[in-house]
């Protein structure tokens, strides 16, 4: 692959899909850490716990998604989170409440057990109907829609075509996979 | 002319000419008898003359010689090409680039109209038929090249309008069905030729190989040419998503991915809510890593010797935390240098940031947004 040239340091990787792993887990763990140190300490003045614990789970929710965004710089994805996430803030700057942010996410979060049943039942209950390719391309697509609110941007013009949605989701996967592992060793070492 | 029509055929060497060579041979014993045979060096044809050539199906083919087509997916370097030898001389010149010559009428009367015709026509009738399978392959070639290369069509200004519909409908549908046998051949060789010329003439296109009984109009090959992308993305979903390798089917595939999309985000809303928690109640605890954990990194790091001095500050905890999430990431078999290149730069990096508990170090993390646009294409090389 290519000799990726910074600042005179060298980087020539055998294995173009490590090099960007590696990449995107430094970058994540730079932002994140920054940011995680940087929420600890104007919150330790307020007086209810529980409204700091709150807040602080969203800002930490906050970081983690904008260190996702920021890490994964170029996707359509990313920038589709990044947007969400700015918008959300002004939301809650306006607003004075944090809770439309976490309100948008968990609403992916409860609609995904209450959509998604239904397009299995339908897949189980009737298995003749399935059978027909009409059926089945409409199982398609309703399962490619409900794919479209998962990924951040994923309802947006940017991902009209089914092609690009189909790459991006599997950036997005992998990313999501990146993180994982990068929250999971954040918290396995404390 | 002879001689110009296999120069231009030679220069578009295509690959299947084993065969073409072979049967040619093969032709060329029997069909010396007919006319002079000027050249018996066996001519390889291209793609690109094959439409010109198609123009003898009617005019060279011998008596007693029908050989049906086998498939229409056989390469033109079969059965067909028996009929692409000898290019007659005679007949009209057509002008520049692709001279196609007909057989002599008197040369003709020997021949059938095509391969697979079973009657010999008599001359005036195989001209005629000449004529028409002309039109015919000029208005594919007009189609398919689209290129001034076919500078006979002028003759044939006058197409014979059931032949110009028939061979419309031909191309638009690349049927199977037998009108006239002839027509059908011509119409399978075209079909082959309209996807294979545009593979010769137009590579910026995507290729879409039409098969038998499929439609060959520019929707449908779009439409599964875009199937066909669509498909390799899928495949390369399922091997990012564990567990897709026994499902087969868009839709089962679909529901796996949703579901892993959903176990990962759910994930990680739990190991944040776990940070959160954390970091509430107090700061990362300090772990003590013992350097030896670290060889490679602590031996190649330069940094290595701030290590020590840094062990004082409260932020240092999140060193080896930190290198220790990123020799986590770069657990697989980094390359050594490169994994010492960004490890140490991480180091780097990380020390600067955290170094001082006020955030005046945002540059250097700045200057790890490397080009959106490399990491994108990196990832997209690696991805696919």
């Amino acid at each position: 692959m290519e000799g990726y040239m910074k600042e005179g340091r060298r980087v020539y990787p055998t294995e173009p899909r490590k090099i960007m792993q590696a990449r995107f887990a430094t970058k994540y763990l730079n932002y994140l850490l920054h940011a995680l140190t940087n929420i600890g300490k104007p919150e330790l003045s307020s007086t209810l716990d529980c409204c700091v614990n709150k807040e602080i789970d969203k800002m930490v929710r906050y970081e983690v998604d904008m260190a996702l965004a920021l890490s994964a710089e170029g996707f359509a994805w990313s920038h589709a989170l990044k947007h969400r996430l700015r918008l959300n803030v002004n939301n809650n700057n306006h607003a004075g409440k944090s809770q439309s942010y976490l309100a948008h996410h968990d609403d992916h979060r409860t609609k995904m057990p209450v959509n998604h049943e239904p397009a299995t039942k339908k897949l189980k209950g009737n298995p003749k109907r399935s059978g027909t390719e009409a059926a089945v391309e409409e199982e398609e697509e309703e399962r490619l829609t409900y794919l479209r609110k998962l990924i951040p941007g994923g309802s947006g013009e940017m991902m009209v075509d089914d092609e690009i949605l189909l790459s991006e989701l599997g950036s997005y996967v992998t990313c999501l996979e990146l993180q994982v592992n990068v929250l999971r060793s954040m918290l396995q070492l404390t | 002319m002879l001689h110009t029509l296999e120069s231009l055929e030679s220069c578009n060497y295509d690959g299947m000419d084993m065969t073409v060579l072979e049967r040619q041979a093969a032709r060329l014993k029997w069909q010396q008898q007919y006319y002079v045979v000027q050249n018996n060096n066996p001519v390889p044809l291209s793609a690109s003359s094959v439409p010109q050539s198609q123009g003898l199906i009617g005019s060279n083919l011998g008596s007693g010689q029908m050989v049906e087509l086998k498939r229409p997916e056989v390469f033109l370097g079969t059965d067909d090409l028996q009929d692409f030898v000898n290019l007659p001389v005679s007949g009209p010149d057509f002008g520049e680039s692709e001279k196609l010559d007909l057989v002599p009428p008197e040369a003709a009367a020997d021949y059938c109209i095509s391969r697979t015709f079973n009657c010999q026509m008599t001359t005036p009738n195989i001209a005629v038929m000449k004529e028409e399978r002309e039109d015919v392959i000029l208005e594919k070639i007009e189609s398919t090249t689209g290129s001034g290369r076919v500078s006979f069509n002028k003759r044939k200004a006058e197409a014979v309008a059931d032949h110009k519909s028939k061979d419309k409908r031909i191309r638009g549908e690349g049927e199977s069905e037998v009108k006239t046998k002839c027509s059908t051949e011509i119409s399978r060789n075209s079909s082959k030729e309209n996807s294979k010329a545009s593979e010769v003439q137009k590579p910026d296109y995507i290729h879409v190989r039409a098969r038998r009984g499929q439609a060959t109009d520019s929707h449908s090959l779009a439409e599964r040419a875009r199937r066909g992308k669509i498909s390799n993305k899928m495949k390369c979903l399922q091997d990012l998503v564990p567990g897709c390798n026994k499902i087969t089917g868009k839709a089962g595939m679909l529901d796996e991915i949703i579901n892993y999309v959903q176990s990962l985000q759910r994930q990680v809303e739990f190991l944040s809510m776990k940070i959160a928690a954390l970091n509430s109640s107090v700061e990362l605890s300090v772990q003590n890593l013992p350097m030896k954990e670290f060889p490679a990194y602590v031996a190649n790091f330069p940094a290595a010797a701030k290590l020590p001095e840094m062990a004082g500050l409260p932020c240092f905890q999140l060193n080896p935390l930190q290198k220790e999430s990123v020799r986590f990431m770069l657990n697989e078999s980094l390359h050594p240098p490169q994994t010492e290149g960004v490890a140490r730069a991480s180091v780097c990096i990380t020390e600067q940031s955290l170094s001082s508990s006020s955030m005046t170090q945002l540059q250097p993390f700045s200057t790890w947004n490397m080009d959106p646009q490399g990491l994108y294409n990196m990832y997209n090389m690696g991805f696919h």
